[in-house]
């Protein structure tokens, strides 16, 4: 007995150590097969209008190009499921996922350098797209497919019952947002509307990707740069203390944001906004042809954000293409890139009534009205053209995204904490964080 | 066993007890006689296979990565490289994974102690063998198989922060809220804990009964006679009874407390002002989300430390006690 326990013992133990010590890099250099299928996977609904689209897209590419394309539509925990993929070394071929997933997969070496002279018509993409592809050393290392910037979104039947206009500034934002509060907009006697809907969790960062629209019109900034690709912490500069302040004021003392949106995400931040319990939501477009089928297209209408008191600027954000290390085609994958950036590719995007992969074009041959007649389509493309500002292009972004979610998230739930010390504690944490990164301007 | 065998005046050693000197017997006077009967000695090996190779595929081999991890710079395609215990020092010396601890033993203990005596309270009023008992025992099981996500919403819709929410409603007509719940940083914890409990006491409440048929009954009758109150019984009579079920209990409840995640992640995500988070998200957070699979493992192997920890000082608690 005691022979076979220690046997059993050496036999766990080797094979523990020998699956254990296999950590070398893997995959970069496969074999190349271009009748290899693509393994595509996008951040969508599965079962959805995205998911459609994306299939689209890729049919059209396979008719095209000849070749094969496999589309994994996932939603939730998208990176918690690339990253269990990147640790068996298996990772699907293209991602169709956020410009600001870039920093977090290119530090791991999950993405392969895109050489923009095997894709054709990488010269028609649409600068400020182009660039927020690049990392910090100006490589690219992913390829925008669709663009996006936030616009005002406002429940029109309550602002006409309620005689007001649409907000041109920040006082008016406040103004609509408290009356669409107390002055009960939906006429059913009771106080159980808010006027501004917003997803204050910090779930991929979710408070400050939204608060970013605030911050930047207001002059303020996380981290700002300070030359040579440097950046220092601005989370407490007076500018940022305001913007904050007066975000604050919005849920603290007016309470005109929805109750409970410090622990929502945006799905159930989206139902307060179609369920008629909120009337304002500052949001990209990709929720129109939701909200045009649950709330009603003449319920609603899309107006640019007001003037903050610095100027309009707006969260500008979209998709990427990323080639993802280890693929067995190359030769694909670039094709691919090609064909979703190309006026074909994009116009294939934008078809159809719901199933829009691509949401603002980024291909400056590519007319969004000439595709999509609808008016509200004008006001993002131009919100984007005008106002749209991207994340900056720093090595990883997601530390400083949660971070700064985490502080705004917790200013937002305890009203009871000193702004200023919380976004100087918040100026430390980044302070590390840029350090970390190697990019703190000394 | 029943308690007549083994004695009313030990009930907590009937288990282990009996058993101790059966094994040392069989070891001592058994060895011999047991290597003839097995034959060769790969036979039980040859049975245990087939859950070996399954245990090492999907638990010991992934729970050797997550030690190799814990020690690398994770890359999978760039190559990770070792970083000896810096990941453990960036998680010991990290604010945020003290308080994380800390929020995980406090909502270990109080769903523990929760869980156990409301599923104490529950076994007793539904002991016995009415066919209506049964009844109300699988309705009150129901949040035990409700899976976890069902179970988060549930509760977000009870836990509605305004005048008209579900609990809110309740708390207005007693002249009290409305309460913030899970939205609110002073009372995140005890609505989480409070979910916690409404799962976890049921479970507790079936093994409670199964260990209140082993109390003999005569014992409730004698104290019956001697003039002891309803109360008197239960604390004299059928806690000493159960104190073998308490500890099985105990580490099960201690187990899933530390390892608590789901409730957590769908109804909080460790918010507001990160007053919930606990070991399990923040180790989500580090590795999946800010992609520092190395830092996350660390914490992950932590965690796993103190689990055992704490299962081998109750288990030696245990045996000290039953000697």
């Amino acid at each position: 007995m005691q022979r076979s326990r220690w046997i059993g013992a050496g036999v766990l133990a080797s094979t523990l150590v020998l699956t254990s010590c296999s950590s070398g890099p893997a995959g970069v250099d496969a074999k190349q097969d271009s009748k290899a299928p693509l393994e595509l996977w996008t951040r969508t609904t599965p079962g959805g209008p995205g998911e459609q689209g994306a299939l689209k897209l890729a049919t059209a590419f396979e008719k095209k190009t000849g070749y094969k394309v496999e589309v994994t539509a996932i939603f939730d925990d998208f990176e918690t499921k690339l990253q269990q993929r990147a640790a068996q070394k298996n990772l699907p071929d293209i991602v169709m996922n956020d410009v600001t997933q870039l920093g977090a997969m290119h530090s791991q070496g999950l993405l392969r350098e895109i050489d923009l002279d095997k894709i054709k018509d990488s010269g028609q993409i649409i600068g400020q797209g182009l660039d927020s592809g690049k990392s910090v050393d100006g490589k690219q290392y992913g390829l925008p497919y669709s663009a996006q910037a936030s616009a005002l979104l406002i429940r029109k039947d309550w602002r006409q019952k309620l005689k007001l206009d649409v907000p041109e500034n920040w006082d008016d934002f406040a103004a609509m947002a408290k009356a669409f509060t107390t002055r009960d907009p939906d006429g059913d006697g009771k106080q159980n509307t808010a006027g501004l809907a917003a997803p204050l969790s910090t779930k991929r960062g979710y408070a400050s990707w939204y608060f970013s629209n605030f911050l930047w019109a207001a002059g303020g900034d996380f981290i700002t740069e300070s030359g040579k690709g440097t950046y220092k912490p601005s989370s407490a500069t007076k500018a940022s203390v305001e913007a904050m302040q007066w975000f604050r004021d919005l849920g603290c003392k007016a309470k005109a944001i929805q109750p409970g949106a410090v622990t929502m995400d945006t799905p159930p931040t989206n139902e307060t906004f179609e369920a008629g319990r909120t009337g304002m939501f500052v949001v990209g477009p990709y929720l129109l042809p939701r909200f045009d089928e649950t709330l009603g297209k003449d319920k609603y209408e899309v107006v640019p954000m007001p003037k903050g008191p610095k100027d309009a600027t707006v969260l500008a954000e979209g998709g990427s293409v990323y080639l993802m290390a280890g693929s067995a085609n190359q030769a694909g994958q670039d094709a691919f890139a090609g064909f979703a950036v190309s006026a074909e590719g994009q116009k294939t995007g934008m078809e159809g009534e719901t199933g829009y992969t691509v949401q603002l074009p980024v291909n400056k041959t590519v007319d969004i009205s000439q595709v999509r007649p609808d008016p509200r389509w004008k006001t993002y493309a131009q919100a984007y053209q005008d106002s749209g500002r991207y994340a900056p292009s720093i090595p990883n972004w997601t530390p400083v995204r949660q971070a700064t979610a985490d502080t705004v998230n917790a200013l937002m739930a305890d009203c009871g904490l000193d702004t200023g010390t919380k976004l100087r504690e918040l100026d430390k944490q980044l302070a590390d964080i840029l350090d970390e990164q190697g990019i703190a301007a000394s | 066993m029943s308690l007549d065998q083994a004695g009313p005046a030990a009930p907590a050693a009937a288990g282990p007890a009996p058993r101790k000197p059966g094994r040392q017997s069989g070891g001592a006077a058994g060895r011999p006689g047991r290597s003839r009967r097995s034959g060769r000695w790969w036979t039980p090996w040859l049975f245990l296979a087939p859950a070996l190779i399954l245990f090492l595929y999907f638990k010991f081999i992934p729970m050797a990565n997550a030690l190799t991890m814990s020690f690398q710079e994770v890359q999978p395609y760039l190559g990770n490289k070792w970083v000896g215990t810096d990941n453990y020092a960036t998680v010991l010396q990290s604010h945020g994974f003290r308080e994380a601890a800390w929020h995980t033993l406090v909502l270990a203990a109080g769903q523990t102690a929760g869980s156990m005596a409301l599923g104490l309270a529950l076994a007793l009023l539904m002991e016995g063998q009415s066919r209506r008992l049964k009844f109300v025992r699988s309705a009150a099981f129901l949040p035990v198989v409700v899976p976890l996500a069902v179970v988060a919403e549930l509760w977000r819709i009870m836990y509605h922060p305004t005048g008209d929410g579900m609990l809110n409603s309740l708390l207005g007509m007693v002249g009290m809220g409305p309460s913030g719940f899970m939205n609110d940083p002073d009372t995140s914890m005890a609505s989480i804990m409070v979910t916690g409990i409404w799962r976890g006491a049921p479970y507790d409440m079936m093994i409670i009964l199964a260990g209140l048929t082993s109390v003999d009954r005569g014992l409730y009758e004698a104290a019956k006679v001697d003039g002891a109150s309803r109360w008197q019984r239960v604390w004299h009579v059928a806690v000493p009874g159960l104190r073998s079920v308490f500890s099985i209990l105990f580490i099960l409840a201690a187990i899933r407390g530390l390892r608590v995640f789901t409730e957590v992640f769908l109804l909080t995500n460790g918010g507001p002002d990160g007053s919930t988070e606990v070991v399990m998200t923040l180790i989500y957070k580090l590795g999946l989300e800010q992609n520092r699979l190395g830092v996350g493992a660390a914490g992950a192997v932590l965690l796993f430390v103190a689990t055992l920890i704490l299962t081998v000082v109750v288990q030696l608690l245990r045996r000290r006690e039953s000697k």
